[in-house]
């Protein structure tokens, strides 16, 4: 199993009162697989994502990654585990708006031990994997929403991480690209093998992902395991 | 960290506008700080000068106007244990108070000029000076200030002199200086002083002890017609500059006042950058950069803009002493503002460390931002 949740639990406090989005969660997650977290706002699926991408800490309970308890990890150590194991693709994409396209996917390669040659190589395959390696010198505000969604995930795979996530990546993004971008997905996940874990509130795009989730009360219902495909998107349309 | 460059002078440039003034303020302050240490460094010089040379002046006068004594003195000071030499020397200058523009002359005998001063003479020649007794040598700040070259005639009241040269001298005070003849200064002025000089100054032996021959020189000429004060060089300048030395003590604190605005400057700055950019370093945390990545990447912003702000200011500091040849007198003495390594090592170390002090707390909340509630921030 690639992640292993065991009981974990999140709390707030708001207002005087505690909120507990996530109550003794167990998850596996196996290598290879699409997996979309379904739920209402306010339900926690961001709230578990963050505990997954380690940008986060669980009340209780435990996350084991690829062999390494994060849990317990001191914040300089999570973060260094994040740049090796971990591709996050933001709602709303945050690119880094002084950087060009090309500079905001290389941002997370200058956090591991790579060359200036090998650096240019792999920012050079992420953007192809996004197709838009001719717009690598622009800036973010040249691009439109779309393409500023694909240098993001661009961003987010270029380190070829263990686990991508992705938070409500169609949150801002009209229905054509949307599609877009889902497709893109799917096709990480199919071709690169790209373990992805997508929390959306949009019943059509978790369709795409070959197993289902719900988050309901703070535990996890599974909705289902059949394989999606581009055509299952569409017929959902 | 030479990675981040790209990312670094970026994020600078964005806001240029705030940048540039942040830069302008850092140089204007380390402009300022750069004269308030010359004047400084240039009054240490002067006071710190080898105590093998006395100044031999009349007593109880203060002006070199009022000094007027015997010059056949030099002759029974020569005859003491530990003097090597005796220069007479008269002195006019335009302005016995303190000023900018103090032009002092200097009578010396010619031929002695070479032996006690080591001059080197950039334009004019020796001999011009030496047989020619209304020539004068001009320091070459007095040169650049009132714009002289060889051959020009310069007056200052009622003293006239031919430019015999231009020297420059390791004592950049000295270059405040003009030296004329001796004999051609006792006369000018339709006075007649041949015979009376202000002050003698004793070149002595470097093993004797200057106190105990400043004494005996002193114990000589007591209960005659004319007594005398005798100090050592450095001492006796330092008299001179009494009233200055007092307030250029309290330009430390003028100094101290442009590094502690700087300070805040860049500190207000460095804190508006961060407060802008709270989601944007909340995603880089997210990516993977530690708490000390982004407080280091904060750190490089506020020393950059720090030193290269500094090192302009110190620059234009350095340019501006270098050609004007400014000099602060009072009393026929000449403090020179001048550039030195050390005070252009000495400002590019504080320019570093202000950027140090004034990025600490700004990185540090930078660091310490809360991932999840800062991506969400507006």
């Amino acid at each position: 199993m690639l992640i292993e949740i065991r009981n974990l639990t999140k709390q707030f406090r708001k207002g005087g009162e505690t909120i507990t989005p996530l109550k003794d969660v167990t998850l596996d997650i196996d290598r290879g697989e699409f997996v979309s977290l379904m739920g209402p706002s306010g339900t926690g699926k961001s709230t578990l994502l963050n505990q997954i991408a380690g940008i986060d800490r669980p009340d209780s309970g435990s996350i084991t990654v690829a062999g390494t308890e994060i849990t317990h990890l001191s914040r300089s150590r999570l973060a260094r585990w994040r740049a090796e194991h971990v591709g996050y693709i933001f709602q709303t994409h945050n690119l880094i708006p002084v950087l060009t396209a090309y500079e905001n996917v290389e941002l997370p390669l200058l956090l591991l031990p790579f060359d200036r040659a090998e650096r240019r190589r792999r920012v050079q395959v992420a953007l192809d994997a996004v197709d838009l390696a001719n717009r690598a010198s622009h800036y973010p505000r040249q691009l439109s929403g779309g393409q500023e969604q694909r240098i993001g995930i661009a961003r987010a795979i270029v380190a070829d991480p263990t686990v991508v996530v992705a938070d409500e990546p169609t949150g801002d993004l009209d229905a054509a690209t949307s599609e877009q971008i889902l497709n893109l997905l799917q096709r990480l996940n199919r071709e690169l093998g790209t373990t992805l874990l997508m929390v959306t509130h949009d019943t059509d795009a978790a369709e795409i992902a070959g197993r289902q989730l719900q988050l309901d009360h703070g535990r996890i219902v599974e909705v289902d395991r059949a394989s999606a495909t581009v055509d299952n998107l569409a017929q959902a349309k | 960290m030479f990675k981040f460059l790209p990312y670094i002078l970026k994020t600078l440039w964005r806001h240029r506008a705030r940048t540039l003034l942040t830069f302008s303020g850092a140089a204007v302050s380390l402009f300022v700080f750069c004269f308030v240490v010359s004047l400084q460094e240039g009054l240490d010089r002067l006071t710190s000068q080898s105590d093998s040379t006395l100044v031999v002046f009349q007593a109880n006068k203060f002006c070199p106007a009022t000094s007027h004594l015997q010059q056949d003195y030099d002759r029974i000071i020569s005859r003491l244990p530990g003097v090597l030499d005796v220069v007479p020397i008269q002195v006019f200058t335009n302005n016995c108070r303190a000023s900018l523009d103090v032009v002092v002359f200097y009578g010396v005998p010619p031929k002695k000029l070479r032996s006690v001063r080591d001059f080197e003479l950039l334009a004019g020649s020796w001999s011009e000076f030496e047989n020619n007794q209304d020539a004068g040598v001009v320091g070459q700040a007095v040169a650049q200030r009132r714009q002289l070259k060889t051959g020009d005639r310069f007056s200052i009241g009622e003293v006239t002199i031919t430019v015999a040269g231009i020297f420059a001298s390791e004592n950049q005070a000295e270059e405040n200086y003009i030296y004329t003849h001796l004999e051609f200064l006792q006369r000018t002025r339709g006075l007649d002083l041949v015979g009376t000089v202000t002050q003698h100054e004793v070149v002595l032996d470097p093993a004797v002890d200057p106190a105990r021959v400043a004494d005996q020189i002193d114990e000589r000429f007591r209960g005659g017609p004319i007594q005398t004060d005798t100090r050592t060089k450095g001492t006796f300048q330092a008299a001179s500059l009494a009233d200055l030395v007092d307030l250029i003590g309290l330009t430390h604190y003028l100094g101290d006042a442009c590094l502690g605005l700087m300070t805040v400057l860049i500190l207000t700055t460095n804190f508006m950058s961060v407060q802008d950019r709270i989601r944007e370093h909340a995603v880089l945390q997210t990516i993977g950069f530690s708490g000390a990545r982004v407080f280091s990447l904060i750190m490089a912003e506020s020393v950059l803009v720090s030193f290269a702000g500094g090192a302009t200011g110190i620059v234009a500091a350095l340019g501006v002493l270098a050609n004007s040849g400014i000099a602060v007198s009072a009393e026929a003495v000449s403090l020179a503002l001048t550039p030195s390594v050390t005070l252009t090592l000495t400002g590019l170390e504080l320019s570093v460390a202000v950027g140090v002090l004034a990025g600490i707390l700004p990185a540090l909340a930078a660091a310490r931002t809360e991932i999840v509630p800062a991506l969400r921030a507006a």
